[in-house]
């Protein structure tokens, strides 16, 4: 059972039709159907090469898709003018290192024209790095960089997020913070994508894709998809999903699973 | 000292070779490609051959017989052909710039048997050639005045170069090649490392990521680095053509800084030809970062990009004219190649 958005809601913010990409051989998405209602906060979950950077890279228009369409509040991308309305945080940092964490900040909100100090310095005390603005990038640890890459892609309030494994690096309190600013900025309307294979953050997510092989295994509240795995572990659960739907069910699982 | 171990490293090095044509490429292809071109470059500078022209600018029967024994004597050397029909100097300078003549012999207005002064005129942009073609015009002069009425003491020979000053250095010479190529190499390589962080940082996925053109990108990476690019053209070439002498300051000997090399041209034209070279640099670096992954490769990218770009300077001067009927067009010589003497 599919969550099938009723007609009366509000037009998706981010939609997939029959989304492909390929590279030579390898079809990294195969044919991806979504609708994804505004407001909300979705999970990207899959293992290791099974598409879900490639998906992130189509909707926000990174990458052109072989065939099928990717849109984004009602625009196909990639369309430049549509990237304004769009925040996009890199699995990689994505910041020069031999800028300060202010030079950093207002250079990518000066790209989207944003030049008001104030609202940076907002953005700044969200991410907890207000103290630190002269500081250059590369003195930064692994979680000030990441929330540093945060900042930049928050800076311009984007109505739909694509984050590519935010919290990687990113300490457990921390953490928590980052989610109750996402579950904020949800709140307020926006739509976020958020990849990632930590199960204790699916389920924090209002909505969860299971991605292989370039494909959505199920789609569904975290809560939903344990009770059609019959089970009480999102890993299982995925599992669970993978060899029911591939006829040559390798076991995969998602990464971190071990952890 | 395993012999498996060592094995072992052998095999990862080859296995990684096999994996990396460029660098295949670099080891086999580049040399001959290189060494091609060197070789091209060099031998073309090969001229055994001097196209002299004896100009006489004097009224009197002196000059006139002493024409024409240095001509006779100049064509009795192996290496010398005598263009006879240079009659003024006027044709004789324009000759030399057109490359159609390598070495002028005047006699000024004012030659007489009192004022034995011969003026020798070469065009001054490659000094080190033109010095090595006076021994021989020297001797053949010797000979000259040997058996005419100028009398048994050699006239003092008075060196002038169209281009430049008679002493000129090698330095002299050789400045412009340095400035151009040390400006074009280092603004490449810092722009070509420069944009390919920002591929491998991932930087340039996030800009590619906001509204921002790709058109913006390169138009404010050219202003961006064009802006030290200009500064670096600037302290270059106020180095290499200016000369502060320092005076002596109590413990501190004198000294200067600059090299102080004279220019023909204009210096300007100097700093608008460096500027445009290291503005290319900064395209061509941006260009050819997109096709290295990591910063070795750019480094890789050195001896195919820069070393044919110093060469093309360095054959700039090349002449492919007919030393005999002076003609351009290498169609008038029987001759295989164009820089022999044509049957005309």
């Amino acid at each position: 059972m599919l969550v099938v958005p009723a007609p009366a809601k509000p037009a998706p913010a981010v939609e997939a039709v029959a989304l492909r990409k390929n590279f030579g051989e390898i079809r990294a998405v195969d044919g991806i159907d979504m609708s994804l209602p505004p407001g909300r906060i979705y999970g990207l979950l899959g293992p290791n090469g099974s598409g879900k950077t490639t998906l992130i890279r189509l909707l926000a228009g990174l990458a052109s898709p072989t065939s099928g369409r990717a849109r984004v509040l009602g625009v196909d991308m990639p369309s430049r003018q549509n990237l304004a309305r769009i925040g996009y945080m890199t699995q990689s940092d994505g910041i020069y290192p031999e800028l300060s964490v202010w030079e950093n900040l207002s250079f990518f909100a000066a790209l989207y024209g944003l030049t008001n100090k104030a609202e940076l310095r907002t953005v700044l005390e969200l991410v907890e790095l207000d103290k630190r603005t002269g500081t250059p990038a590369i003195q930064l640890s692994g979680g000030m960089r990441r929330r540093l890459s945060m900042a930049c892609a928050l800076a311009h309030h984007p109505q739909v997020l694509f984050l590519d494994e935010p919290t990687v690096g990113v300490d457990p309190a921390l953490r928590i913070q980052f989610w109750d600013h996402f579950h904020r900025l949800a709140a307020d309307g926006a739509t976020l994508l958020v990849s990632s294979h930590v199960m204790d953050e699916a389920d924090r997510c209002d909505e969860l894709l299971f991605i292989r092989d370039g494909l959505v295994l199920a789609q569904g509240a975290p809560k939903e998809l344990r009770k059609r795995a019959g089970t009480d572990n999102l890993e299982t659960a995925f599992l669970s999903f993978a060899s029911t739907s591939a006829a040559d069910a390798t076991a995969a699982s998602p990464e971190g699973a071990a952890r | 000292m395993n012999p498996l171990r060592v094995a072992a490293v052998v095999r990862r090095i080859v296995a990684q070779f096999r994996r990396d044509p460029r660098s295949l490429a670099l080891l086999f292809g580049a040399p001959i490609a290189i060494i091609a071109l060197l070789g091209w470059v060099l031998s073309s500078q090969q001229t055994n051959t001097v196209r002299v022209a004896v100009v006489n600018e004097t009224t009197g029967q002196v000059g006139q017989s002493l024409v024409v024994k240095l001509q006779s004597s100049l064509e009795g050397q192996p290496s010398i052909v005598v263009d006879r029909s240079v009659a003024d100097d006027s044709t004789a300078r324009q000759m030399l710039k057109d490359k159609k003549l390598d070495l002028v012999v005047i006699l000024p207005p004012d030659f007489s048997l009192q004022n034995r002064k011969i003026e020798l005129l070469t065009l001054g942009l490659n000094p080190t050639a033109e010095a090595s073609t006076l021994p021989v015009v020297q001797q053949a002069l010797i000979r000259a005045v040997a058996d005419s009425a100028v009398g048994a003491t050699l006239p003092t020979i008075e060196r002038a170069t169209i281009y430049g000053s008679p002493n000129a250095t090698t330095l002299d010479s050789l400045a412009p090649v340095v400035v151009g190529f040390f400006v074009y190499f280092f603004v490449f390589i810092l722009t070509g490392i420069s944009f390919l962080r920002e591929r491998l940082g991932g930087t340039l996925e996030r800009l590619l990521a906001t509204p921002v053109t790709r058109a913006e990108i390169v138009l404010g990476y050219s202003l961006g680095f064009g802006i030290f690019a200009t500064l670096q053209v600037t302290l270059v070439l106020a180095f290499v053509l200016a000369r502060l002498e320092i005076p002596a300051l109590g413990p501190v000997p004198a000294f200067a800084i600059g090299l102080g090399v004279r220019t023909a041209g204009s210096p300007l034209i100097a700093y608008v030809l460096v500027l445009v070279l290291a503005l290319g640099a900064v395209s061509l670096g941006i260009f050819l970062s997109t096709f290295a992954r990591s910063e070795l490769q750019i480094l890789e990218f050195i001896p195919l990009v820069i070393v044919p770009q110093a060469c093309s300077a360095a054959s700039s001067g090349r002449s492919t004219s007919c030393l005999r009927c002076s003609s351009r067009s290498p169609d008038c010589c029987r001759s295989p190649t164009p820089s022999t003497v044509c049957a005309r």
